[in-house]
């Protein structure tokens, strides 16, 4: 198990590794863009920075014969003209993990907070996306869990056609619309919460009922997901020969339900519940934009305005969504080998 | 063929059937004369699909949903072809058009909308029997002939300044957590600019403000009350002045209470008003002053609580005949605290002259306002009769060339030309299905621009006539911010939605099918490098691939279905590697294969048409998938910006959701009944083709 574990995390790892240096090249090889700022301290300190990470070339006034197009042109205090240039992209590659390893610097912000650091901006904004999504997850997995079990109970009555059309009919509608009317209704009809997330300085009461919209509109997916899932696996395990034995050699139904139906049935949820809150550290892009919730979903998609894209930020926001991504799937995969050591995930035949 | 009976020999039997104690005689031959033919089967011969769909119809929900999708489908083709108006361009004359599918009045999808509580003008004749009938909300907003089914509320009370107010208390003061050296706050009037001289009587005629008790016994009302978490303080009026050596000085002219009654009845204001002069005469050796202005301070034993005074009257006198003068030091003077906030917070905007000016707070109290809920039609709004002022004559030419419109003119026998007599000018519609101008023009309606001798007239114009509709046009869904008819625009959207969703689709299927088959058939290291290969690749989250192909290649039709392309195919590819290692062990390949059919063969003949089902099936499910992440994109602003996908119009009209709903609603309603039609549709396919899967993922 433990070989197998650390199999797995390498080989994450590797892929992690693989997919950050393709979007690095891929995200270099765009035109290049300088600082955007109308502060020129910010500006000079940016280059000067730029210049001892590694990225960039500065060359004095005179060597304006390079035939390349130069970064930017900053005239420092001292009247002196710098030419900065971009460095080869292999170059600057491994000044970015060098970067990394050696300071923990994954480049710095050109546009949302020009010149601090991209990974302090994304942490600064990580803990209301994992508040949201952390209350979401514990709402939405027991309700989900528990209409699942009653749908799979009840199969083929009047109960789980309800619940199966209702989880049919949400999974099917889009996200942003079910948001974007739940603020209609709940914020701007009926008046009872903020229509937008509250700004630091408001009340208490306000915070509190801002997360009710976010919560409610990330819930409905998820409960839709586990109560599918969990009528699925009940249902399985329900038609098996083992629970039959169980009735047969006298158990209730309840204790052949608690004891053999639900503990089975729960060996493939389980791992899924792990992995969702692994889920927790990658922000909703889109509730965050559409209910202007600070989290890096919504710095995401700020970053990526296609007017002034702010590359680094991108990169770091990209770096997590994929990291927690391969996490999520490693303790999937893993957590179904202890839950049933008989199962080995992803591994040979 | 039945077998003759002279073939039967029991010594032929096995040695266990040979039985002693049974003998040939025992056995009776039945049917010995019958011949029996070999038989056509009883039941009609059925191929997989034939079953597939006989199984699909049993499933009443997936039958409902794909006659949904057909008729979806029907309409994204059908709509955009009949409905003839134009979406590319904007039509400025019928924006915002509500949804109209009933006449108006029926009150829903009517093309009406209801406002509820809008203030309204109650000057126009506040005593006649017929008053109400001369109210209007603000003519800006709303035109007086699409108004219908006013409902007035009566006199109430607001803290909103609105237009149509009046009366109330001016409250200014401060919130808490101001300094104790800053215990008082200043309500002041602009510096004059005019010498301030004293030798010359001026008073405080008016100065009313108001303190708890007397708000109550006033008012009279039930609810007579302080602003929310404010108390009452005191006030004094001061007079400021800057002496020669630039240095600050004030003067109290009525000190510190928390009650001042000058002049709030009429008869005693003569008895009660302040000579200001006398005072200042009295306290200063100055008698001219410049740079002067008078101030009313608030202020609060009880320190750092939210203090407030109300004001309801003020206003200077004076006995100086100058005129700049006078203009200045009774600019301040208002008896309509209302109408004070309006004329300073630019909602008159004729006048941008702050007469008072506050330190704290400043806003208006319980004002007097009356209501108004109606139902507004938008088409008799935008499109209607109404009366256009200064209607050009050159346009009415333009009618009565056309024989719309006909006018008299008297001919000048002397120059042999027509002459237009302005004051027996009598305009008659000769046409009225087609002539704008909805009623014939009187002489006094017409007349001339005196600096170049245009002629204009005042008229009532049905302005759908006058854009060129030939009747009141009916939008099924309204319209946008920029006239666009959102019926046409919606399935235009839809079509858009589903090429993407079903060309994606497709080039997904065949790289899928070809890598999957691939991986799957010959497995080994051609697998694990493959596999390794796609787990890169799905390891990449697609809003990050489609984002990076956009950046690179910019936003249109094939680079955002190349995006969705990129990592579209691992489904497919997974699906049918699994597949392929399901079927490619079975005996049928095997025997196949030793009769020496080449790999191409095997695939083709023999595994693919098993994996097909399954394979279709996860296909249609891709569809809506795409549409989905197409518009999730687009609606948060990254995706196709010239096309006009649904997620591209839902994106647009974001903003609009609490003023004009109904931009969201339709498409809304359309993408989610896509979705959920597809989805059913899929799962009933997958159930018929693959009833082994039933209910496991439904």
């Amino acid at each position: 198990m433990l070989k197998y574990s650390i199999k797995r995390i390498i080989l994450a790892l590797i892929t992690a590794f693989i997919i950050l240096t393709l979007t690095f090249f891929l995200v270099k090889s765009l035109p290049p863009r300088g600082v955007v700022t109308s502060d020129d301290n910010v500006r000079y300190a940016f280059y000067v920075d730029q210049v001892n990470l590694g990225y960039v070339l500065d060359m004095p006034s005179e060597a304006k014969w390079l035939a390349d197009e130069p970064l930017a042109l900053v005239k420092f205090d001292n009247g002196v003209e710098h030419w900065f240039y971009q460095k080869p992209v292999l170059d600057q590659y491994f000044a970015w993990l060098g970067n990394i390893v050696t300071k923990w610097d994954w480049g710095r912000s050109t546009v949302l907070e020009p010149n601090s650091s991209a990974i302090n901006i994304i942490f600064s904004r990580l803990p209301v996306s994992v508040s949201v999504n952390v209350i979401a997850v514990f709402v939405s997995v027991p309700l989900g869990i528990a209409l699942g079990i009653l749908a799979g109970l009840k199969k083929n009555t009047w109960i789980d056609h309800t619940i199966s059309t209702l989880v049919m009919i949400f999974i099917s509608i889009p996200s942003f619309v079910v948001i974007t009317f739940m603020v209609y209704i709940l914020a701007f009809k009926g008046g009872l919460l903020p229509t937008i997330w509250p700004t630091p300085d408001q009340s208490t009461q306000t915070k509190v009922l801002a997360y009710i919209i976010p919560v409610l509109s990330l819930s409905f997916g998820s409960v839709c997901g586990y109560t599918r899932f969990v009528r699925a696996e009940l249902c399985e395990v329900m038609s098996s020969e083992y629970l039959l034995l169980a009735r047969t050699k006298g158990l209730t139904k309840t204790q052949a339900i608690t004891r053999h139906a639900l503990r089975n049935a729960f060996v493939p949820i389980l791992p899924s519940i792990l992995a969702e809150f692994i889920g927790v550290f990658s922000g909703s892009m889109i509730l965050e934009n559409i209910y202007g919730i600070p989290g890096i979903g919504d710095l995401y998609i700020k970053a990526l305005n296609q007017n002034n894209p702010d590359y680094n930020v991108l990169m770091v926001d990209m770096a997590i969504f994929i990291t927690v991504g391969l996490l999520a799937g490693i303790i999937l995969d893993l957590s179904y080998g202890f839950i049933d050591p008989r199962i080995r995930m992803g591994e040979k035949k | 063929m039945a077998k003759k009976k002279e073939d039967f020999d029991i010594t032929k039997l096995p040695i266990e059937a040979q039985d002693p104690e049974i003998k040939a005689e025992d056995f009776v031959i039945s049917d010995e004369n019958k011949v029996v033919h070999e038989q056509k089967l009883q039941t009609k011969p059925t191929t997989f699909l034939r079953d597939s769909l006989k199984r699909f119809s049993k499933n009443k929900s997936s039958v409902v949903a794909s006659i949904i999708l057909g008729l979806l489908l029907l309409l994204s083709v059908v709509v955009p072809l009949a409905d003839q108006s134009d979406v590319s361009v904007s039509h400025p004359e019928a924006v915002y058009l509500e949804p109209k599918l009933f006449n108006s009045g029926t009150g829903f999808w009517d093309g009406t909308k209801n406002f509820e509580n809008i203030a309204v003008d109650i000057s126009p004749d506040p005593e006649g029997i017929d008053k109400e009938a001369n109210w209007w909300p603000n003519p800006e907003r709303f035109e007086r002939n699409a108004i219908t089914k006013k409902v007035f509320t009566p006199e109430t009370y607001t803290n909103q300044l609105s237009g149509y107010g009046k009366q109330g208390y001016l409250q200014t003061g401060y919130y808490n957590n101001i300094d104790d050296s800053k215990e008082f706050v200043e309500f002041k009037t602009q510096q004059m600019s005019v010498d301030f001289n004293v030798n010359v009587n001026h008073y405080v005629t008016e100065f009313d403000t108001y303190n708890e008790e007397k708000l109550e016994v006033i008012e009279g009302k039930d609810n007579a009350k302080l602003p929310e978490n404010y108390v009452l303080g005191e006030a004094a009026l001061y007079f400021n002045y800057i002496d020669g050596e630039e240095e600050k000085h004030s003067i109290e002219i009525i000190g510190y209470s928390s009650e001042h009654n000058i002049g709030s009845d009429v008869t005693s204001r003569a008895t009660s008003k302040v000579n200001i002069s006398s005072v200042i005469k009295s306290q200063s050796e100055q008698t001219v002053f410049e740079k002067c202005s008078f101030s009313i301070r608030i202020k609060n034993e009880l320190k750092h609580e939210n203090t407030c005074i109300l004001l309801k009257k003020f206003s200077f006198a004076t006995d100086s005949t100058d005129k700049a003068f006078k203009e200045q030091f009774l600019a301040p003077n208002f008896s309509d605290a209302t109408e004070c906030m309006r004329r300073e917070s630019k909602i008159e905007s004729a006048i941008n002259y702050k007469y008072w000016s506050s330190t704290g707070t400043k806003q208006i109290y319980e004002s007097k306002v009356v209501y108004c809920s109606f139902t507004y039609d938008s088409y008799e709004a935008k499109l209607g009769t109404k009366e256009w002022t200064s209607f050009p004559l050159t346009k009415l030419e333009e009618y009565r060339v056309k024989g719309w419109l006909d006018w008299n003119v008297d001919v000048d026998f002397e120059h042999g030309e027509f002459v237009l007599n302005l004051d027996t000018f009598a305009g008659e519609v000769k046409n009225p299905k087609k002539c704008p101008v909805a009623k014939d023009i009187a002489p006094e309606d017409v007349y001339v621009d005196p600096t170049n001798g245009d002629v204009f007239v005042d008229c009532m114009i049905t302005f759908y006539k006058y854009y060129g509709y030939d009747s009141m046009p009916v939008y099924l869904f309204g319209t946008d911010k920029s006239g666009r008819d959102m019926l046409k625009y919606v399935f235009e959207g839809l079509r858009t939605s589903l090429l993407l969703g079903i060309a994606t689709t497709l080039v997904c299927c065949i790289i899928g099918l070809i890598y999957g088959a691939v991986s799957g058939y010959y497995g080994g290291t051609v697998d694990l490098v493959m596999e390794r290969i796609t787990d890169i690749l799905s390891g990449l989250p697609w809003i990050v691939v489609m984002t990076l192909v956009i950046i690179h290649m910019g936003s249109n039709f094939f680079t955002f279905a190349l995006a969705l392309c990129l990592t579209g195919w691992i489904g497919t590819a997974a699906t049918t590697r699994t597949q392929f290692y399901r079927f490619r062990g079975r005996e049928y390949v095997l025997a196949s294969r030793t009769l020496g059919a080449s790999d191409a063969r095997l695939i083709r003949k023999h595994i693919l048409p098993n994996a097909m089902g399954t394979i279709i099936t996860a296909e249609v499910l891709m569809v809506p998938s795409v549409i989905f992440s197409e518009a999730t994109i687009s609606y948060l602003g990254l995706g196709l910006k010239n096309l006009s996908s649904l997620g591209v119009i839902l994106s647009n009209n974001q903003s609009e959701l609490t003023s004009n709903s109904y931009l969201l609603i339709f498409p809304s309603v359309i993408i989610a009944l896509l979705m959920i039609s597809f989805n059913l549709f899929g799962n009933g396919l997958r159930d018929a083709v693959n009833p082994s899967l039933k209910g496991e993922e439904e």
